[in-house]
């Protein structure tokens, strides 16, 4: 059994989660088993991260396959945390299947070999990349929420509402729910970049293209925060451009490991 | 030992002979020596008596109901799922309605008091009612509005994360509008501001609603600060037009806006609709709504007999194994319960 396994457990648990809850779709909440569930899979994640990251003695960061995990691991956590504190049904039951996705391609499609050059050791580095990664986990769960707003405005402007539709939270909150997740993330990341240029001057290296990723990631979604507050960019335009660009971010951080 | 049900409803008799019952009390029927226990249901639409009696029970309570011929009769696993489908809603004008669970509640807490209830109707309520309440949790049978106000409050419920701090403008007075704004207002919605062509009207409503009368020609002024709108005026021409619409939403930073309109002819183009952050519903689709809503109540009435089916059939051995036979026992005998 490799440490492997513990992603093939998570993926499993919110697999059940996700489903436990569609299938309840008409029900008013979301099933009971969902946050616990979450909850499981979760703690799996965290064992198989806190095993790698003793064998590496480092942030288990180190290839395309622990930083996808991490990425899920990152949505998960804000999905707990912020889930109760709005009491928002089926945001759970959404972020399910984007766990389960990131989960099956890191299992099936990504790298998980061991980093030939080691990269240098410093606190700043786990620092920058840590908290860069995090920011993506909330960028993740904005996308949720961004899914989610997509849904719910497509019904309700479609008029055609039964007791059968979707319970979906209220969309004034969905989109209140999804910037302020690229607000969180957008502010973390720019924090891991501090972290980024500080620890350059540590270490001394960089890899060009990871830099220009980040720093354009990092305007991409600068602007929507912005364009929010100069332009009233919200609901289902600021919903659609956060879905896009996490998707980007995802395609294109996938892309530049695959080139090197 | 019969269980019986005699009464009549919003089926059977037409509202003169139900309020001609609706003043009979349950003190002048316990006289009667053939009746050991008996409960008296007496709401707008139905008034029933259930109850345990001998073979004389039925002219009993028939010469209590006083005799009217749009009686019926119900008697032992029939009467248990009558009062079933009663509490659950699926006997009553408005199918899948709660009330009438509290109503029973309270007609039954009244029969308990009176001591006009023993062993045997005491269980069949609390039966009635826990069935009553499974249903309405594990079948649809309750869900999703009937009426086009409460179909517009739960509209402004997937909109606005809160109606408090929402501000409501009804621009036209009217029944339908007065519902919904009243609807509305009642699920919590914070402001309400009424405007009419007739002022005197506006401040009519206004003040049953709560809420301030503002002037006609103000109206668009007040826009700005409006987050559900509800239009039912007689204007032979749109009053809201996507032109007037699309600045106003600049200035309202691009808030939600929910859009009702009652009126016929339509007081607000449909494409507004189309706009982002607009949602537009008008009386059709609201009506549309609804009657979906009922028609999803109505196939749920299949699933829910079938519960109250159960039910009533596990009450009905213990009635047989308990009280059928068994002509001595007086009422309420602690010793006869198991």
């Amino acid at each position: 059994m490799t440490d492997r396994t513990f992603i093939w457990l998570t993926v499993a648990c919110y697999a059940v989660a996700g489903a436990l809850t569609f299938w309840r779709l008409r029900g008013r909440e979301a099933h009971p088993l969902n946050y616990a569930l979450m909850l499981a899979g979760f703690a799996l994640q965290t064992t198989f991260l806190y095993w790698r990251g003793q064998n590496l003695q480092r942030c288990p960061l180190t290839n395309t396959f622990e930083t996808t995990v991490f990425i899920a691991w990152a949505a998960v956590l804000f999905y707990l945390l912020i889930g109760p504190a709005y009491r928002v049904s089926f945001l759970g039951a959404f972020s399910a299947p984007l766990a389960v996705a990131l989960g099956l391609i890191a299992l099936l499609g990504l790298n998980d070999s061991p980093r030939v050059t080691p990269l240098s050791r410093s606190a700043w580095v786990d620092f920058h990349a840590g908290i860069a990664i995090l920011a993506c986990g909330a960028f993740g769960l904005a996308f949720v929420a961004g899914i989610m707003y997509l849904v719910q405005e497509r019904q309700l402007k479609s008029r055609k509402l039964s007791s059968s539709f979707l319970l979906l939270p209220p969309i004034e909150q969905l989109d209140v729910i999804n910037y302020r997740l690229v607000l969180l993330g957008f502010i973390m990341l720019t924090a891991g970049m501090i972290g980024g240029f500080i620890s350059y001057r540590i270490v001394g290296h960089w890899t060009r293209p990871k830099i220009v990723w980040a720093v354009v990631v990092w305007l991409l979604y600068g602007s929507l925060v912005a364009a929010r507050h100069r332009w009233s960019v919200r609901g289902r335009r600021s919903a659609l451009i956060s879905v896009v660009l996490f998707a980007l971010v995802l395609i294109t951080f996938w892309g530049l490991n695959a080139l090197r | 030992m019969n269980l019986l049900v005699i009464g009549l409803n919003h089926r059977t008799a037409p509202v003169e002979v139900r309020e001609q019952l609706a003043t009979i009390q349950l003190s002048q029927l316990l006289a009667t020596a053939a009746l050991r226990e008996a409960v008296l249901l007496s709401t707008c639409n139905r008034v029933e008596v259930y109850g345990l009696g001998d073979a004389n029970a039925a002219a009993a309570i028939r010469h209590f109901l006083r005799d009217s011929p749009h009686l019926y009769e119900l008697r032992d696993r029939d009467c248990v799922r009558h009062l079933g489908e009663v509490v659950s809603g699926l006997d009553s004008m408005v199918l899948g309605e709660t009330e009438i669970l509290g109503q029973a509640k309270t007609a039954y807490l009244a029969a308990q008091q009176a001591g006009a209830t023993g062993i045997a109707l005491n269980r069949l309520f609390q039966k009635a009612f826990s069935t009553g309440k499974h249903i309405r949790t594990n079948t649809a049978i309750a869900r999703g509005s009937t009426s086009v106000g409460n179909v517009a409050v739960d509209l402004a419920q997937q909109i606005f994360r809160n109606l408090a701090p929402c501000t409501v403008m009804v621009v036209g007075t009217g029944e339908m509008s007065e519902a919904t704004a009243k609807a509305l207002h009642s699920r919590g919605a914070g402001t309400i501001m009424v405007c009419s062509r007739s002022h005197e009207r506006a401040q009519a409503v206004a003040g049953q609603l709560g809420g301030q009368a503002i002037s006609y020609d103000d109206w668009p002024a007040r826009f700005p600060a409006v987050d559900i709108v509800i239009s039912a005026t007689a204007a032979p021409h749109p009053i809201i037009t996507r032109e007037k619409l699309i600045p106003l939403m600049k200035t309202r930073h691009q808030r939600p806006l929910f859009l009702i309109d009652i009126a016929v002819p339509r007081d607000i183009e449909r494409t507004c609709g189309e706009l982002e952050n607009v949602f537009l519903y008008d009386i059709d689709d609201l009506q549309q709504i609804a009657s979906q809503n009922v028609a999803a109540r109505e196939r749920e009435i299949a699933g829910a007999r079938a519960i109250i089916a159960e039910h009533a059939e596990r009450f009905w051995c213990w009635f047989e194994l308990n009280l059928k036979q068994d002509r001595t026992v007086a009422p309420g005998d602690v010793a006869f319960s198991r």
